[in-house]
């Protein structure tokens, strides 16, 4: 377990460094260079003035060296300056980091709750009006767009109906229950709850599809076996069979998929955020490419990217624990 | 005739015949008689061949110019809400006619995905092969490099190209192209480590047969079926990815058309004249139902094994 972890962390630690050398050396294939851009909207600036801003950002060393002390300062949480807001760029990815976590992390377990009990009704009723339903159901969920999803709900619940908010976003939503909790007062929680709703379902409904299908043909592999049959045979009730036999086996593939969907989640997050102005990394994001806000972006890749590393080894871990069979063949 | 007995027979017939022709023309029979007979096939195949027509012509059927802008026609609501005819799904906030530009963001977006699938296929299928016939180091770095991007979600790949090429279709098709090699790569490697212990393919080695004709005649000629189900379903992929990075301002610039970018004009109409999303949408949705119905439809024949992405 600990060589294997030990082994996982310093493939993340290469991966980032990957990501960061990947970054930086694209970014320097692009004409001009950063003071090119701070300077595009002050005509009064002179060469000389570009001559010291370089220097004084490091512009003029050679480019091993630059990439060097960006990478140190990487390690003590430094990933540079934002040209727009001239602060720390970590600390805006950080500011905006909550929002976009507990919009995609909240979506992926609707999706996960959803699409479970989803793909094993449809499995065990295979051919039947729900299972045909299911499958009309996940053919649209992975052909709506997200945002395309997001509008019309925008449209419906926030213009036509006026029962909720078409953007914003409230507490964080681990903070409101807490404080909800405490006070014993569900308006708390509503008010940021409220906020949540329209865009967590519009992003969740994809991955639903794609993990109800998902579950519904594992079950149906499984339920074939021979194991099954066997445990049938000796008289064990259906709930029992597919419950605690079926079930188990039949959530592997899911499990296995969930950090490859997290990445596709993201991806969605970052279009849905900008759909109902959720203040969180994706539209940041979207800006920073308009700004042409260059540390901007590389931050937030490398953080965004790092993050992403981190959790899949999480994931792996859990896995592990899951399917034992895994454990002994990676040992 | 039934479709199911159709294509019994057909098989049946492909069985006896030897000759290579006919078997190659009872193969489309068999094909068509397939779609014939699956509900998801047949609306798909149909729903397909309607946006593959619409797209090509495009620039024929379109009813009005898709640039002309007219101040009289500004905000015309679609025809079941009062309008004309002439702009059946309405004018949008330049009176521009917006059933001919739904029209011709079909043109673009198909063009997108196939040509992102084509690229993707043939580097990802090629540098697959060579990963899993030849092994060795070139497989350890393709391989590598396969991880190393699985490992980063899509949408970072994508904003680090727009903000280097600066958004607009080439950087559109590369971000994309990039995004989706790797599931060709993983595909054909998979399959070649199996197909090339297998006895026709030693057999031709032994004679002499020459590594890469192996591996274009023997080997891609295997992998094919299961990399045509994953094309088509990639497709469908590539084009709502296209239509949310266009609705971003990452993917397609204006003037070209794209759905992206009129549902976010749109969106900024959305109170009064909702109509502006709905042609774009309907065009989006049309277009990826029918290509996910048909896909779905050629997995559960020809690659039952596949799992869905």
């Amino acid at each position: 377990m600990l060589s294997f972890l030990i082994r996982r962390l310093l493939y993340a630690a290469v991966v980032i460094v990957c990501v960061i050398f990947f970054v930086s050396i694209i970014i320097k294939f692009i004409p001009g260079d950063p003071v090119d851009v701070m300077a595009a909207g002050n005509p009064g600036i002179t060469e000389e003035d570009k001559q010291r801003l370089r220097e004084q950002l490091g512009l003029t060393r050679p480019v091993h060296e630059q990439f060097v002390v960006y990478i140190w300062g990487a390690l003590q949480g430094d990933l540079g300056q934002s040209i727009r807001f001239r602060v720390p760029t970590a600390q805006l990815v950080l500011e905006r980091l909550p929002a976009t976590l507990e919009l995609t992390i909240l979506s992926m377990v609707v999706a996960v709750l959803i699409a479970i009990p989803l793909g094993i009704v449809t499995a065990l009723r295979q051919g039947s009006a729900i299972d045909y339903g299911g499958t009309v159901i996940a053919i649209l969920g992975v052909s709506i767009p997200s945002f395309l999803l997001g509008i019309l709900f925008i449209l419906v619940f926030a213009v036509d109906l006026f029962w909720l908010p078409s953007s914003g976003r409230g507490e964080f939503l681990p903070y409101a229950v807490w404080h909800a909790l405490l006070n014993l007062d569900f308006d708390i929680f509503w008010k940021s709850f409220k906020f949540i709703i329209l865009p967590t379902v519009a992003l969740a409904l994809s991955v639903t599809a794609w993990n109800a299908r998902l579950t519904r043909s594992a079950m149906l592999d499984v339920i074939r076996q021979d194991y099954i049959q066997f445990a049938k045979a000796k008289g064990l009730p259906d709930r029992v069979v597919y419950l605690r036999h079926a079930f188990r086996n039949a959530m592997i593939p899911s499990i296995t998929i969930i950090g490859l969907q997290l990445g596709y989640l993201l991806g969605g997050t970052f279009v849905i955020e900008n759909v109902f102005a959720w203040p969180g990394v994706g539209r940041l994001a979207v800006q920073a490419v308009f700004w042409r806000d260059y540390p901007l972006i590389q931050a937030i890749v490398v953080m965004i990217g790092g993050m992403f590393v981190l959790i899949n080894i999480v994931i792996d871990i859990i896995y592990r624990e899951v399917d034992p069979r895994i454990r002994y063949v990676g040992d | 005739m039934s479709a199911i007995e159709d294509a019994e027979t057909v098989a049946q017939v492909s069985q006896l015949d030897a000759v290579v022709v006919e078997e190659h023309v009872s193969a489309w029979r068999k094909f068509f008689a397939e779609i014939a007979g699956s509900t998801k096939g047949l609306s798909g195949f149909v729903l397909l061949v309607l946006v593959l027509l619409v797209a090509i012509l495009s620039d024929v059927i379109m009813p009005q110019d898709h640039t002309e802008q007219i101040i009289a026609n500004r905000f015309l609501p679609p025809v079941f809400a009062g309008g004309e005819w002439a702009h059946f799904l309405g004018c949008d906030n330049l009176g521009r006619d917006i059933f001919s530009r739904v029209i011709l963001s079909t043109q673009t977006s198909v063009a997108i995905g196939f040509l992102v699938v084509l690229i993707a296929m043939t580097i990802g299928s090629a540098l697959g092969a060579i990963s899993g016939y030849f092994g060795g180091f070139a497989d350890t770095a393709i391989m590598r490099l396969a991880d190393f991007q699985l490992s980063i979600p899509f949408i970072l790949l994508a904003i680090i190209f727009m903000a280097i090429f600066g958004p607009g279709f080439w950087s559109l098709v590369v971000a994309l192209s990039v995004a989706i090699w790797v599931n060709y790569a993983r595909l054909v490697r998979g399959e070649t480590l199996r197909l090339r212990e297998l006895e026709f393919v030693q057999a031709a080695r032994s004679i002499g047969v020459r590594d890469a004709a192996i591996i274009v005649k023997h080997i891609l000629p295997n992998v094919f079926p299961s990399m045509v189900v994953m094309a088509t379903l990639d497709v469908a992929w590539v084009i709502i990815f296209e239509a949310a990075l266009s609705f971003l301002g990452l993917g397609i610039q204006p003037p070209m058309p794209s759905w992206g970018v009129m549902i976010s004009d749109g969106r900024n109409y959305l109170f009064e004249s909702e109509w502006m999303t709905l042609g774009p949408a309907l065009g989006i949705l049309i277009t990826s139902v029918a290509i996910n119905l048909f896909g779905d439809f050629l997995r559960d024949t020809y690659d039952p094994k596949q799992a869905r992405l």
